[in-house]
């Protein structure tokens, strides 16, 4: 039986969506997992841990149509690190936009890093309308997805799932406005002075 | 405006002769983004971090010919970019509009750019294939018109970008 470190890369790691993403992978997943959220302190730590498993699990949002800083920053001092374990590396990834298709890139990313540090390519989950998708009744095509990810992990397999919201692109812009309204609102701030187009005013 | 944003310091008269910004993201301090969307729901168009950054992304959204110069790892910007990138996400709003038929942010105030983005290191076929997918995803968020990615050997950087520059001084 494998092991998972499940390693949270969001830049807001104990507030993220991403967090929530990981729970329910750890839920669903038959292996023993350990999850951490990445901080500019624990690199090496995590290093370390991650000799001492058979998976890794990035689990990150889109940052900017890539790999956010912060786990850039891990992926560098990992590389520097040398693992010798070798673990198989898997990625769930979400992103805000609708189209999950908007993570290719950041996952390619991830492949190529991979490739080049030794370390075997397990399986991938892509999100789209990561920001609020577990906020809605969708979340349960999210449940499904993750569970489908562990069972492709524990198996040792190679697959891409890929799940988003079930809504046309109008309907999406519709919801995503009503959700930021409503975020701003809670800052007391209008919908008119969050469509400011000054910029540093 | 014409803007060059590069991660490390560059020996390029041609940038002096012309009437081009230059800033060397080596030289600022610049902390990461952390995700708090404060600049489209607290303080919309204003970044909460007051570092350096808040003088770089007005001066991004102003340009109208751009050139982004960056070590390229992994297929990505490497990280001193990258970080700027994601604190450039003030001059964007919250709100997502459908564009070339996908969804994405709203820009602010940010003028239609001509860019040319310069990745250089020691970059495999592959590396750089990657790069090239993340700049045409990166050309509709960041209100690219019309881009050119163009690579170089670290050695050969200084040279890249001189005739990048003057093949805008001959535009
Ligand atoms: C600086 C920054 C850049 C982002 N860039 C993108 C992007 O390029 N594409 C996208 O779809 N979402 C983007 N997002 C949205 C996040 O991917 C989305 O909100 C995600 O759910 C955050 O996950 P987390 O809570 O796990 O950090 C960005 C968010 C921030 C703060």
């Amino acid at each position: 039986m494998g092991k998972i470190l499940i390693i949270n890369g969001s830049p807001r790691a104990p507030k993220s969506n991403s967090k929530q993403y990981a729970a329910l992978f750890s839920k669903a997943c038959s292996w023993e997992s350990h999850y951490r959220d990445l901080t500019r302190a624990n690199h090496l730590e995590l290093c370390q841990a991650a000799d001492e498993v058979s998976d890794v699990l990035f689990v990150f949002p889109l940052y900017a149509d890539g790999i956010p800083v912060t786990l850039l920053n891990f992926l560098k001092t990992w590389e520097e690190y040398g693992s010798r374990q070798k673990p198989t590396v898997s990625v769930l990834i979400n992103c805000g936009f609708l189209e999950a298709e908007q993570n290719n890139v950041a996952v390619k990313m991830m492949e190529l890093y991979c490739r080049e540090n030794g370390l075997p390519f397990g399986s991938v989950l892509k999100i789209g309308g990561g920001e609020a998708i577990l906020s809605t009744p969708f979340r349960i095509l999210v449940q499904a997805k993750i569970k489908k990810l562990a069972r492709a992990i524990v198996r040792q397999e190679n697959r891409t799932f890929q799940v988003t919201m079930p809504l046309s692109k109008k309907m999406f812009l519709n919801a995503s406005t009503s959700y930021w309204i409503r975020y701003g609102e809670r800052h007391g701030i209008t919908r008119e002075q969050m469509a400011s187009m000054q910029i540093e005013p | 405006m014409t803007l060059i944003v590069s991660d490390r310091h560059l020996e390029v008269p041609e940038i002096q002769r012309a009437a081009i910004e230059f800033i060397d993201l080596s030289k600022l301090k610049i902390a990461n983004c952390v995700g708090c969307f404060g600049c489209w729901t607290k303080t919309p168009g204003k970044c909460v971090i007051r570092d350096d950054a808040v003088q770089v992304y007005p001066r991004i959204a102003a340009s109208d010919r751009l050139m982004y110069v960056s070590r390229v790892r992994y297929g990505s910007y490497d990280t001193i970019m990258k970080t700027m990138l994601e604190r450039a996400i003030p001059v964007q709003q919250a709100f997502i509009r459908l564009h070339h038929g996908e969804t994405h942010h709203f820009q602010r105030d940010v003028a239609p750019k001509e860019a040319i983005i310069v990745g250089y290191g020691d970059l495999s076929a592959e590396e750089q294939d990657i790069f090239r997918q993340l700049i045409a995803r990166n050309a509709n968020n960041m209100n690219f018109t019309q881009y050119r990615v163009v690579f170089a050997q670290e050695q050969d950087l200084e040279q890249t970008v001189r005739n990048e520059v003057l093949t805008w001084e001959r535009s």
